[in-house]
């Protein structure tokens, strides 16, 4: 039924975002040490508090190791041959869109993200990076009427330094592990999210990060806080050029939720993944992390991960305050030499606190796909739940395909339940749907995306369009 | 109505139960009294509160009762364990009986009805004896023996359970009888079979509250008295003929009442 | 005092054998367990050096075995004790392995072991002198079940290694029985290789007094076409370890595997599986359950590794676990390691208390709490117990187990 040669023989699509821009940067020379740092921050005209908490991080990083944990297969990281600040080069001082360098506006346009006032999305605000800046934001006045703040963290720093001074760091520690430090000593630009109190933000907020640069590493650093009873959804899209070198990004995002808060963090990632021999593609090292601080607070991850060559990722929820709330819905995706390592953690402090976790791997080619959690019940986790399941799903036979839930409990008064399964594509249900008449590569498709329906449900409407669009892409010529 | 009956004590009296589960409250202020011989039918839509009114006169652990008294026979009982109200003769029939992996039907039936024989103080079964016993009530419940073999409800068919909780009635021949949505998902000749056990079990000195949101139980068993439940309290209560207005007319119907409350 | 030291110094050194040798020497390249890699990572420091704290002892005091009394017709051998054993009847035969035999299986053994993997192996092997150990070979059919004894003396450090070798088409019930004293340490190695054809029911029930602890390793090798069931229970250890290693070296076999765990007081127990599968057709099914009262530590880590090679392996993996105390742990990490395509393989874990909807039931029923606790905990128990071969009919572990609890 599987006919391999049939399925070898469809061509495949190639990465449609890997193209380059060509455009004048500013780059600062390779290498990290100190005087690096000191120049990001005085580039970006930082407060001394924020070059302190840089060169903190970076003096712990330098006591700290690379994890190795994870079994990951990758070239060891030359972290002095990477540039660790590039930027676009442009007028100073932007006032408005007029201003940004077209061919930036026109990137943006080819990556289905137009940003200027006629084409511009109309139901989402945009933030747009580019290698280590934040270029433009989209609907700033109209988000600024419900007291909304979205904006970039560079200029966070410069309007609300408050805010960052007191959030800054306090979710993901600058020591929390070693990428978390490296971020933090020389993290370049990100978004930065407000919600005020009881505001409902009124559209979906988006970021989308563009590397564009082959020598750079891009380190940017999220933060959103939704104050009590408020609520958020976040997008956030990634893609990169096609680079025959690896690339490395290495993010923090930080999410607060106060008392009845709710944020919903949806991610597509398609950073290049490299080519079928492995050669080229981003390292993608990245950790997200959600602080449920106040009561009834939720927070939701939501994750489809298609590219890089490497993904080692496990957003994750800190449940504190009591009846609060988290979730994780994944979906990874790997091809070719393709190999994703990620997961969650829900840590129940506070009592009555519930957490879901969904998570889909569909491994293909070659690649090497993993789930690894934790689940933990605190000893005042009264009354808590956790509900897991983590199925897999192998194509060919030269995928692997592994779990490694780790489950904790120190209170008795609290349910922990996960369930896994490996399957493949079933012969049956393929010559079910081909019987019918349906095309063998839609009928593939068909079955990944049924596979995948409990988290692409979870999607806001427009990236679900795409997460399957995307999967389908992905998977051509992966079937035999 | 009630005169022909006050002269008798009353086996379960409800006064003015509030109750809450997680900070909802559920109940807000039921008052009930069944007296001996009485068949009570409380209906309402779900969600109104008629199961967790059950739950809690059986002594459910997750509700918290807020303000008012549960007395049966007489005494209070709100602070009594579950076991013991059973082993004193309180009934639940549970409206999705609970499966027991593990747990052979015939020894939980067994321990259960030595638990309450011990309180009546009668003597305690053995095995053979119990065995004997359990013969006997299967034929009410027209149960093949085989079911006794089996675990606590374990794989038995919606029918199957419901017959089981009968034959647990008449098994420990209870005071009063909650039974819960006794009626929900049998076909009609389980419903005949189980409404005539729950016929022959009750008598004179006994006591029924039938908890349902359908007539064709109570075409079966004609109740005394109808009670309509709505928001966790009960809003009106007549004759058997209130619930075949009830049928007729729909729940949207009851909404009215509540306006005028 | 080093427990490398501890060997070397002790009397009957000069009488090592070669396997004794070859260990020791690989010990000391890695004196200790690695704390912080995974099978190491929560083991309990200062009760894990309680256990190696002992003096080392490799004669045994004076043995009572316990309930029940022997019966005719099952063959009951104690390590250590009356290890020859040679009894050839009409359909069987169980003689003792040759000691070359025995150090060639061995010493095979050996060269595959991981320091860290097979720490408490390589322990067990420089420290079992001769005559602990005991190798046997058996074949044919209708053989009585076989009982074995293991145990520690108080205020010692005893290793008892047992080899069996089941040579085709042979079909067995063995009972294994590891027994702590007062203040002992145990540690039992036992390898057993199943040829094609073979079937094995294998219990393991290993039980302390206060303050025993126990190292106990089983390797089980399985060629095609055979089954291994293994059924065991572990309970009343201050400290113990149940490191379990089955390799189906050509697929095409059958593991059940039905363990279970009870921790109290202080004690800390663990259960460590890893099931590999080298050959297509492969099926297992295995469940692991623990429970953790007052202020104990229960552990299972399980891995399940499915090559390229294994297609069409049903596997699955179950954990459940009851935790019934406010100040008890309880970690679990079941894991797939999974390359081939075509298989099924699902696991599972749940932690939880005992079904409170069940026990509502129950209790509506004039059941009493404590009876029901009783008869959950019974249906809990039981799923295990009547999977260990042998003791079924002789022992009554569940009276045993709930009349403790």
């Amino acid at each position: 039924m599987v006919n391999e040669n049939l399925v070898k023989d469809v061509v495949k699509e190639p990465y449609k975002y890997g193209f380059v821009t060509d455009i004048e940067t500013e780059k600062i020379a390779k290498g990290l040490n100190e005087d690096i740092i000191r120049l990001i921050s005085q580039k970006k005209e930082e407060p001394k508090y924020l070059l302190d908490f840089r060169l903190k991080a970076f003096k712990k990083w330098q006591k700290m190791k690379e994890p190795d944990w994870a079994g990951l297969g990758y070239k060891q990281i030359d972290y002095q041959d990477i540039i660790y600040y590039s930027a676009p080069k442009q007028k100073e001082k932007i006032s408005s869109l007029d201003e940004v360098d077209p061919k930036l506006l026109e990137t943006f346009d080819k990556l289905g993200i137009p940003l200027t006032e006629q084409k511009k999305l109309t139901n989402v605000a945009v933030d747009a990076v580019f290698d280590s800046v934040s270029i433009a934001t989209t609907f700033r006045e109209e988000l600024a009427q419900h007291g909304v703040i979205f904006c970039s963290i560079s200029e966070a720093v410069k309007n609300h330094s408050n805010l960052i001074e007191q959030y800054l760091g306090t979710v993901v520690p600058a020591s929390d592990n070693y990428f978390a430090a490296l971020n933090s000593a020389v993290f370049s630009d990100g978004s930065f999210v407000y919600i005020p109190k009881g505001v409902t933000c009124p559209m979906d907020l988006s970021s989308y990060f563009r590397i564009n640069s082959g020598d750079s590493g891009q380190f940017e650093r999220t933060l959103i806080i939704a104050e009590e009873s408020s609520s958020v959804s976040y997008l956030e899209g990634c893609t990169a050029p096609m680079f025959d070198t690896n690339t490395l990004h290495a993010a923090v995002v930080e999410l607060i939720a106060l008392d009845d808060a709710s944020i919903k963090y949806s991610t597509v990632q398609n950073w290049y993944a490299g080519d079928e021999e492995g050669v080229g593609g981003i390292f993608n090292f990245v950790t997200k992390r959600g602080k449920c601080l106040g009561k009834r607070s939720k927070i939701s991850w939501s994750q489809v991960e298609t590219g890089s060559a490497i993904t080692w990722k496990y957003p994750s929820c800190l449940l504190l305050g009591e009846e609060s709330v988290g979730e994780f819905y994944s979906v990874a995706l790997t091809n070719n030499l393709q190999q994703a390592d990620t997961g969650t953690k829900m840590i129940h402090i506070g009592p009555k606190t519930k957490s879901t976790i969904v998570s889909k791997g569909i491994s293909a080619g070659n690649s090497n796909n993993s789930y690894r959690g934790l689940v933990k019940m605190g000893t005042k986790a009264t009354g808590s739940r956790n509900y897991s399941q983590c199925d897999s799903m192998l194509i060919g036979d030269q995928a692997s395909a592994n779990t490694f839930p780790y489950i904790k409990s120190q209170q008795p008064n609290s349910e922990i339940e996960h369930e896994a399964s490996t399957c493949r594509i079933s012969e049956d249900q393929l010559f079910y749907l081909q019987s019918r008449g349906i095309e063998f590569e839609e009928a593939v498709s068909m079955m990944v995306s049924g596979f995948c329906r409990d988290v692409f449900n979870q999607l806001p409407m427009e990236f679900a369009a795409e997460a399957d669009k995307l999967l389908a892409l992905k998977l051509e010529g992966s079937v035999g | 109505m009630q005169s022909k009956m006050k002269e008798l004590d009353p086996i379960l009296e409800v006064e003015n139960l509030s109750a809450s589960t997680d900070n909802l409250p559920i109940l807000k202020g039921v008052s009930l009294t069944v007296y001996p011989g009485e068949i009570h039918a409380i209906m309402g839509r779900n969600g109104c509160g008629k199961s967790t009114l059950s739950k809690i006169i059986a002594g459910h652990p997750s509700y918290n009762i807020t303000d008012g008294d549960i007395k049966f026979l007489g005494e209070n009982i709100k602070s009594q364990e579950p076991e013991e109200r059973a082993q004193s003769g309180i009934f639940l029939g549970f409206q999705y009986p609970i499966e027991i992996p593990g747990v052979s039907n015939l020894e939980f039936l067994r321990v259960s009805t030595n638990a309450r024989r011990k309180f009546l103080n009668k003597e305690e079964l053995d095995t053979f004896d119990f065995e004997e016993l359990v013969k006997e009530k299967l034929e009410l419940v027209k149960m093949d023996h085989a079911f006794l073999s089996r675990s606590v409800n374990q794989g038995f068919s919606g029918g199957e359970k419901k017959r089981n909780e009968i034959l647990q009635m008449a098994l420990l021949e209870p005071k009063i009888a909650i039974l819960d949505e006794t009626d929900s998902g049998l076909d009609i000749d389980a419903l005949r079979i189980v409404a005539s056990g729950i016929k022959k079990i009750s008598n004179s000195q006994t006591g029924v509250i039938l908890i349902t949101h359908y007539q064709r139980l109570l075409d079966e068993i004609k109740p005394n008295y109808v009670h309509v439940m709505s928001d966790g309290q009960i809003i009106k209560t007549g004759g058997s003929d209130l619930a075949l207005e009830l049928e007729k007319k729909g729940y949207e119907w009851t909404d009215n009442f509540i306006k005028e409350i | 005092m080093e427990i490398i030291e501890k060997i070397k110094t002790n009397k009957s050194i000069d009488n090592q054998t070669e396997i004794q040798k070859i260990c020791l020497n690989k010990l000391q390249s890695s004196p200790l367990p690695n704390p912080k890699s995974e099978p190491w990572r929560l083991s309990n420091k200062s009760k894990f050096s309680d256990l190696l704290d002992y003096s080392l002892n490799e004669k045994d005091t004076k043995f009572d075995t316990p309930y029940p009394n022997t019966s005719q017709n099952i063959i009951r051998l104690v390590i250590g004790d009356n290890c020859q054993i040679k009894l050839i009847e009409e359909n069987y035969s169980i003689k003792e392995l040759s000691e070359d035999e025995l150090v060639k299986y061995i010493k095979k053994q050996i060269s595959c072991f991981d320091q860290n993997e097979n720490w408490s192996e390589l322990l067990n092997l420089s420290l079992s002198c001769k005559k602990n150990i005991l190798g046997l070979k058996i074949n044919g059919s209708k053989i009585p079940p076989i009982e074995i004894f293991s145990h520690a003396s108080s205020n010692s450090l005893n290793a008892k290694t047992l080899v069996i070798f089941l040579e085709k088409n042979c079909d067995i019930d063995l009972l294994q029985v590891n027994l702590g004293k007062d203040n002992s340490s145990l540690s039992q190695s036992t390898f057993f290789c199943l040829e094609e054809n073979c079937s094995v029911n294998h219990g393991v029930v290993s039980y302390g007094e206060s303050k025993s602890n126990l190292l106990n390793s089983l390797n089980v090798i399985q060629e095609k076409n055979s089954e291994y069931n293994l059924g065991s229970l572990h309970f009343k250890f201050n400290y113990a370890r149940f490191e379990i290693s089955i390799k189906q070296s050509a697929g095409n076999a059958k593991t059940n595997i039905k363990g279970m765990q009870i921790t109290k007081k202080d004690e800390q127990i663990s259960t460590y599986t890893k099931i590999e599968f080298k050959g297509p057709n492969g099926f297992l099914d295995q469940i692991n359950k623990s429970l953790a009262d007052d202020k104990s530590h229960a552990i299972f880590e399980g891995s399940i590794i499915v090559p390229k090679i294994a297609q069409r392996t049903d596997a699955s993996q179950l954990s459940r676990n009851l935790l019934l105390s406010n100040l008890a742990q309880i970690d679990t990490k079941p894991q797939l390691e999974i390359i081939a395509d075509d298989v099924k393989c699902k696991h599972g874990a749940t932690i939880s208390q005992l079904n409170e909807e069940e026990l509502f039931y129950m209790r509506t029923r004039g059941i009493t709490l404590t009876e029901a606790s009783k008869l959950q905990l019974s249906s809990y128990f039981q799923e295990i117990i009547t999977f260990i071969p042998v003791s079924k009919d002789r022992w009554d572990l569940l009276d045993k187990l709930l009349n403790e609890n």
